[in-house]
């Protein structure tokens, strides 16, 4: 260990060392694998993420008919991200979907452009500030951006999609971690989340059902072209024992998704209402599975 | 005067156009298929199209400015890809005249513009009854998207069905609204018509499976189709809905369902058929 560090503050003193490290296959737009040479943890979380999975979902490529429709190809096989833009399709590695180059490496400066200050002698590095920022997502989350601008809120979209790990290595190779300290990381997992059942208000005001979003800071659930759902089944009992069933699908191509602090309103049909059972399930547009969000008993106060 | 009279032969053999008593749709054979996506991704057979209807309009733009070694390098093109297309889909060789593609290029080489327009005319017959009998059942199976692989939720269910189903059962629980209605059945025209109002207001879900721009689905789906059926919701959960607003909202609701008929059913028939 001592040796390699006397090597290299050696090569420090002699010679640029951006040249002698740099490794100028990074700046031929490779897969996303190669960056895993170094960054192994960030890769690792983002093969888990739906970005990783934005070309090979079976879903997308039924509804793409093939990738036929050349329309659809762009966002979910970007050749570059910049913020605000719609991207445009990639000619290479397009199997990677939304991936590490696309994301950071930008033609204009040829260089990996990230939130830090870093020295990463592997490859040139700039800082840039709009990464912490939602508009960085609005090219391709476009509708949940409007969303998100109309909320009027502070946290942006990394804040609740790419959460803060703490502070951790950038990069897990041998020998170069050795000279790096650890920086504020953040999940590339892009974890979808879950509302949790106090971000949806639930009341009985009059013959109507009322919920509100009050946490989740666009719709609920949110989309562009995906098709998530959430399903609202409201069981009413009536005093003289007579049961009714209702049954809402709630969802972002039907205009029908929870806005943010928009009351829903959903009408009961006349009686004497005794008690609702309220559940809330949620389904993801790449899934089948329905979980619950939330599930209530409500009752009508006695007069 | 001669050149206008080529002008007019070519232009009339480059376009796709064509009058027809009736018009002929075939089922496009096998082997077409192998010439677009999924199976290739460079439409070999549409380009090939291009190419000839260039190599015409390539000879007629050189023959009239004299440049008559231009017109048959063209005249040899069209004469070379023609070959190539006889080839390319077995069912169809017989609509293919090679030597008529050879006669326009002695016809070019001979510098007689009678005998090019003669030698046109005869060639581009072989295109256009090809055309006549095969492209737009070819665009509607190769270009326009299908809706068979497009699937619904049932509101009502919590269940998928593929497009024609859920217009089926779109329908029939407006049919039923109508007749409860004209029943005098209140309580189940309530609930048929809330059932219709649901199923209308889901419709909108399939339109992101092919469209990547809101404004489309504004243009048939938008606002007035959104208040038409909350309206129509609002009428309904009253007691003793008015029988003419109902079916005059559902007149309105009905506005759109044409709109996107009008635009996408044509198509999604036909090719259904030949996907059977
Ligand atoms: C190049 C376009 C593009 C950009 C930029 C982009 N995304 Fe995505 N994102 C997608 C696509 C496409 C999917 C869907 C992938 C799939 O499931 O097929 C997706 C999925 C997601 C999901 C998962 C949604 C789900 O249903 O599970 C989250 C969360 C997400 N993105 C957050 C972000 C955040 C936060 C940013 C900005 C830092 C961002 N995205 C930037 C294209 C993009
Ligand atoms: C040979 C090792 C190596 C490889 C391979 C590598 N990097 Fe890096 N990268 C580094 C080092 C070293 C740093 C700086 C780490 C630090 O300062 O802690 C860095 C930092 C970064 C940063 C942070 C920039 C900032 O300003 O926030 C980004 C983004 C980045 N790399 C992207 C990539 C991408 C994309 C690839 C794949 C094309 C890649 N890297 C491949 C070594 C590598
Ligand atoms: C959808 C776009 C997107 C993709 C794909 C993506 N990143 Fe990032 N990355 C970001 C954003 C945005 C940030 C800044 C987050 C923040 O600071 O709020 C970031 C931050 C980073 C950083 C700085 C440290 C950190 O954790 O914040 C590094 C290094 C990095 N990315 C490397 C990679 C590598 C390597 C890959 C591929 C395995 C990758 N990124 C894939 C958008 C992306
Ligand atoms: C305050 C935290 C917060 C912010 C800020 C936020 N989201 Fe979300 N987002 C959530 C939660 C919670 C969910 C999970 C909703 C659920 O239970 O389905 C979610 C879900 C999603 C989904 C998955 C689809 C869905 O609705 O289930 C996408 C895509 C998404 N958000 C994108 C974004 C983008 C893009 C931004 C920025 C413009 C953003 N989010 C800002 C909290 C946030
Ligand atoms: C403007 C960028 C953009 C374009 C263009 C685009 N998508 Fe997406 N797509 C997204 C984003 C962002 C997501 C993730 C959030 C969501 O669900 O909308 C997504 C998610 C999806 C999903 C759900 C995730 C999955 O893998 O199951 C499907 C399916 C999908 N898109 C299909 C399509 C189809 C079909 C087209 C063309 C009609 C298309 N997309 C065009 C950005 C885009
Ligand atoms: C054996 C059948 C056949 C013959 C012969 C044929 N075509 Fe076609 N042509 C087609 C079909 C099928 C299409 C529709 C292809 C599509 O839309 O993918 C077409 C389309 C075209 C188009 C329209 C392309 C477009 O973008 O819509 C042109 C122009 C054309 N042909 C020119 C010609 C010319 C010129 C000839 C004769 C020299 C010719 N074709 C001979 C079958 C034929
Ligand atoms: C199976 C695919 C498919 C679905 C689903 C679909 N369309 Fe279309 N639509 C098309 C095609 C193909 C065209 C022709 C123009 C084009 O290629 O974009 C078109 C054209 C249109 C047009 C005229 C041109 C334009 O884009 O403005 C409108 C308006 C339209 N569709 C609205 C809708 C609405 C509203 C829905 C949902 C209720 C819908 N479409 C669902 C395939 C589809
Ligand atoms: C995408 C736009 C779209 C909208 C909006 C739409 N339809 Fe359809 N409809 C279709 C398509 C496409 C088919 C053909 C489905 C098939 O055959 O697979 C169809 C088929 C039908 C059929 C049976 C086929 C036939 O020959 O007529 C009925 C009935 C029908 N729709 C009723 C309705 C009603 C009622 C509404 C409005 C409340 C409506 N549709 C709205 C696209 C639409």
């Amino acid at each position: 260990m001592r040796i390699l560090l006397i090597i290299f503050l050696f090569l420090v003193s002699c010679e640029k060392l951006e040249e002698v490290f740099v490794e100028e296959d990074l700046l031929q737009r490779p897969q996303a694998k190669r960056c895993a040479d170094c960054h192994a943890q960030i890769y690792e979380e983002w093969k888990e993420s739906r970005h990783y999975r934005a070309w090979k979902s079976e879903n997308f490529r039924r509804e793409s008919e093939n990738y036929g429709k050349v329309k659809c190809l762009s966002c979910h096989a970007p050749h570059q991200v910049d913020p605000e833009k719609k991207p445009v399709l990639r000619a290479e590695f397009r199997e990677d979907g939304v991936h590490c180059v696309a994301c950071h490496f930008k033609e204009e400066t040829r260089s990996m452009h990230g939130p830090l200050k870093v020295w990463s002698p592997p490859h040139p590095s700039t800082q840039d500030l709009d990464y912490t920022k939602s508009e960085f997502c609005a090219g391709c989350h476009r509708e949940t951006y409007k969303e998100w601008k109309l909320a009027k809120v502070r946290k942006s979209c990394q804040d609740c999609h790419m959460p803060s790990l703490g502070k951790k290595d950038l990069i897990q190779k041998f020998p170069f971690y050795l000279f790096h300290l650890a920086k504020r990381r953040t999940s590339h997992r892009f974890p979808a989340q879950k509302a949790k059942p106090e971000d949806i208000e639930v009341h009985l005001k009059g013959k109507e059902l009322i919920l509100v979003n009050v946490g989740v800071p666009h719709n609920l659930p949110t989309a562009d072209q995906g098709d998530p759902k959430l399903y609202l089944i409201a069981q009413i009992l009536y005093g003289d024992g007579k049961k009714r069933t209702l049954r809402k699908l709630l969802s972002p191509q039907s205009k029908t998704a929870l806005q943010y602090r928009v009351p829903y309103h959903l009408r009961i049909p006349d009686g004497d209402v005794k008690e609702v059972r309220v559940k809330i399930m949620r389904k993801f547009a790449w899934s089948d599975e329905k979980e619950t969000l939330k599930e209530l008993t409500l009752r009508t106060p006695s007069p | 005067m001669r050149y206008r009279a080529l002008i007019t032969a070519l232009a009339v053999i480059a376009g796709v156009s064509f009058s027809a008593e009736k018009v002929i749709l075939k089922k496009p054979p096998e082997s077409l298929k192998k010439y677009y996506p999924p199976a290739s991704k460079n439409y070999e057979f549409i380009s090939a199209m291009h190419t000839m209807s260039t190599a015409f309009y390539g000879i007629n733009l050189n023959i009239n400015e004299g440049n008559w070694e231009g017109a048959k390098r063209w005249a040899q093109e069209l004469k070379k890809t023609y070959l190539k297309v006889s080839k390319m889909v077995p069912e169809w060789k017989s609509y293919f005249k090679p030597q008529l593609a050879d006669n326009l290029v002695k016809a070019v080489s001979s510098k007689n513009v009678d005998r090019v327009i003669g030698a046109s005319k005869k060639l581009g017959q072989t295109c256009a009854k090809c055309h006549q009998d095969n492209e737009i059942a070819v665009k509607l199976v190769y270009h326009f998207p299908s809706f068979e692989t497009i699937k619904i939720e049932d509101p009502v269910e919590f269940m998928e069905y593929k497009t024609g189903k859920y217009m089926e059962k779109l329908t029939n629980s407006m049919k039923a609204l109508k007749i409860y209605l004209l029943q005098g059945e209140g309580d189940k025209a309530q609930e048929a018509g809330m059932n219709f109002v649901e199923r209308a207001r889901q419709l909108r879900s399939m339109c992101s499976k092919c469209h990547t721009n809101k404004l489309s689905e504004e243009v048939i789906v938008g606002k007035e189709f959104e208040k038409a059926l909350n309206d129509l919701e609002n009428l309904l959960s009253g007691d003793k809905p008015d029988r003419d607003r109902v079916f005059k909202l559902l007149g309105k609701v009905g506005a759109s369902c044409t709109k996107c008929h009008n635009v996408h059913l044509i198509p999604q028939v036909v090719k259904e058929a030949f996907e059977k």
